[in-house]
């Protein structure tokens, strides 16, 4: 903490004093401060309640640049106190005519979809910080970042990340005692309310092998705009691994830690306008992965496709898509059977199976592999009023194949050039041990904001 | 921000509004204008003030430069205030006989996206402009006709009515007619009057300030729009303005708004 925040103060001198040694630098300072609170969960009352400063100093010389956005936060955060400062970007870059090189930490999105975009490997995301604006989910990596653009139109982008950084799931939050170890309890021999313990990350060693690298053929024309991506590496979307079972004290505590996956990703997507009214986006991923079946943590190699249309109709600005994903070689899991007057060993080895079918099922909700096929919708809808001063929009999300569904709604009134207000709400439903039906107990309530932009 | 999006050719038609909608020889002077002075290849920085009618400000400042290649008005703005909205930047492809090309760059999204381009009697940016406002008018759209003549500010003026062909574009230009105030020496517009679809004076729009840009043609640095309905007042005020100069295509790339 201190080793950050003195890097920061120096950069921010070394900034200071590039401006002022006559390299015909522009120094800005921009950024914002905030307050934020959300609750009404039925597993925290005040599930988020924290006040944020948002430093953004930039520096520009004819064709260097360094961009910045560090954040200051203090708060509670799901009943835990914390001062944070977050680096949520910090880069340097060279940029010219046809070539551009960014060095450092850097959020990258990629994708011509809304939400949900295959092709969007780069940045990972915690899901679990609340507030107005979803954007702030995102996460930097540390990068090397090169465009080149040989032509008018068509752009080629080629990036490395030398070491993995997961999402935040923050699935230690959840109630997951809902393990079926049904039949079990029958015998008074488990007690499955306490058994799921969650471990440390397993990230991979940070070697260079183990990194990331991305390349995107970008292109954009009168008629339509694409790209074509590879992605090769480790998903920040990561799946769950039983470490261990331990059964020291004659209950089952099963030890689950965060797991990476190693894969590889070939993916498009397209943009067209249809008319002036309604722009078709479409975007799909092929994600190929080695030794699903020996590995829970490991998804089957599927392809995920994102079809969409938006339009302004009325003043609304409207984005509905379907969302699908296709699972390749997949076969259902068998619930074990609980043997009828079986033996010690045999209902050990029932307990066993169960466990690792709990949990195989539970990383194919994360990677919603759960049928051979699976089915989403979303909408958008966005509307502003009185000259935008205010702003009304609503997300909604309904998964056909597993029955989870989410609302947002959100208004933000501007109410001057330096002072917003937003409040909104997120509502979501799943039913018993589905990913939302865990998540809801934490993440449905209300939110409200005051930000001052500077 | 998001009606931004369907504006086109930004403040170049503050020029045109200079130009007015004559029934004879508008043609004329818009062609002498673009002739003498090259619009289509310029750098401008400018402001927007509105005022509510409780005093409230709101500021927004601009940088616009454009180029024409092929037959194809180029134009790149990028927003430098306020600070939510800096970086923002919007590429537009202006044709002369299909809808316009539009993408724009938000960096708290972090990728470029493709927009559609319709709606252009919203307001642009909050503004009491509307994007249509901004853009080169298409004169064949309108019935013209000579209403007389009067003093304005102490200038001789034609008083020209222009009125939409049909409801479709009156209600994509956000007005059934305007009333313009066409000086006849210069054949500078100062006045326009913007008459809503139940013919009720809805806005009127001031251009002064005009200086000199070539031998021949002027520009508009202080532009107000008032909404006479509920006391709205915007003014566009253009800080610097350098024409002439040929950009690079490359620079209005797509992807080279990031």
């Amino acid at each position: 903490m201190k080793r950050i925040a003195f890097l920061c103060l120096l950069i921010t001198f070394t900034i200071g004093a590039a401006a002022q040694d006559g390299f015909d630098a522009t120094f800005n300072l921009n950024g914002y401060g905030r307050a934020s609170i959300f609750g009404g969960g039925s597993a925290y009352a005040v599930s988020s309640l924290f006040s944020e400063l948002s430093l953004q100093p930039s520096v520009k010389t004819n064709n260097a640049l360094l961009e910045s956005d560090i954040r200051i936060r203090t708060g509670m955060f799901f009943n835990e106190k914390k001062t944070e400062l977050q680096i949520r970007e910090l880069y340097v870059g060279y940029k010219s005519r046809n070539f551009d090189v960014f060095l450092g930490n850097q959020i990258v999105s990629w994708g011509r979809t809304e939400g949900f975009s295959p092709t969007n490997n780069i940045t990972p995301d915690d899901f679990f910080f609340l507030s107005s604006d979803p954007n702030d989910q995102k996460l930097s990596n540390f990068m090397l970042k090169v465009n080149y653009r040989p032509v008018i139109g068509i752009g080629l982008e080629v990036i490395a990340i030398p070491f993995y950084k997961m999402s935040s799931y923050r699935f230690d939050l959840f109630d997951m005692s809902g393990f079926d170890m049904s039949g079990l309890e029958q015998f008074g021999q488990f007690d499955t309310s306490n058994m799921i313990d969650f471990g440390n990350d397993m990230v991979p060693e940070k070697i260079l092998a183990n990194g990331s690298y991305a390349v995107r053929a970008d292109f954009d024309f009168s008629a339509f705009g694409g790209s074509v991506s590879w992605f090769r590496g480790y998903d920040p979307y990561h799946g769950f691994n039983v470490v261990s079972v331990n059964w020291a004290t004659g209950q089952p505590v099963v030890r689950i830690s965060s797991m990476p996956y190693l894969k590889n990703s070939f993916g498009a997507d397209l943009a067209a306008p249809l008319g002036n009214v309604v722009i078709l986006r479409a975007e799909a991923a092929y994600n190929h992965t080695k030794n699903p079946n020996n590995n829970m943590y490991i998804p089957n190699p599927d392809i995920s496709y994102v079809v969409g249309l938006e339009t302004n109709l009325w003043g609304f600005m409207i984005i509905g898509q379907y969302i699908g994903k296709y699972t390749f070689n997949y076969s259902p899991l068998i619930q074990p059977v609980l043997p009828s007057g079986g033996s010690a060993a045999e209902l050990l080895q029932y307990a066993e199976d169960m466990i690792d079918y709990e949990n195989r099922m539970f990383n194919r909700k994360v990677f919603n592999q759960q049928e051979k096929t699976n089915h989403a919708a979303f909408l958008t809808v966005t509307r502003s009023f009185a000259y935008d001063v205010l702003s009304a929009e609503c997300t909604a999300f309904y998964n056909f194949t597993s029955n989870e569904w989410f609302i947002r709604p959100k208004l933000s009134w501007r109410i001057s050039d330096a002072l917003m207000v937003a409040a909104g709400g997120n509502y979501m439903r799943g039913g018993e041990k589905t990913l939302y039906g865990y998540s809801s107990a934490i993440l449905n309530g209300a939110y409200a904001e005051l930000k001052i932009i500077f | 921000m998001k009606r931004t999006v369907f504006m086109s050719m930004t403040t170049l038609g503050l020029l045109f509004f200079s130009c007015g909608l004559f029934a004879q020889s508008a043609e004329q002077i818009r062609k002498k204008a673009a002739d003498v002075v090259d619009l289509s290849s310029m750098t401008m920085d400018f402001t927007i003030n509105i005022r509510d009618g409780k005093g409230s400000e709101r500021v927004r400042q601009l940088t616009m430069i454009t180029g024409r290649f092929n037959d194809v008005t180029k134009t790149l703005i990028r927003f430098t205030a306020p600070s939510d909205v800096k970086g923002t930047a919007l590429l537009i492809f202006d044709y002369e006989e299909k809808e316009d090309d539009m993408w724009i760059y938000m960096p708290a999204l972090k990728k470029v996206r493709r927009i559609i381009s319709s709606e252009k009697g919203k307001s642009f940016m909050g503004s009491e402009f509307t994007n249509a406002d901004m853009s080169k008018p298409n004169h064949a759209d309108f019935h013209y006709e000579l209403k007389g003549s009067e003093t304005y500010e102490g200038r001789e003026c034609w008083i020209v009515q222009a009125e939409g062909k049909d409801q479709a574009i009156k209600k994509a230009n956000g007005y059934s007619r305007s009333v313009n105030y066409i000086d006849k020496e210069t054949y500078l517009c100062y006045k326009t009057e913007y008459y809503d679809s139940s013919d009720n004076l809805h806005r009127v729009m001031i251009a002064s300030d005009f200086k000199k840009i070539t031998a021949t043609s002027y520009f508009a640095y202080h532009t107000s729009m008032e909404n006479v309905k509920n006391g709205r007042i915007s003014e566009m005020v253009v800080n610097n303005l350098e024409t002439g100069k040929k950009y690079r295509e490359d620079l209005f790339s797509p992807n080279a708004l990031q």
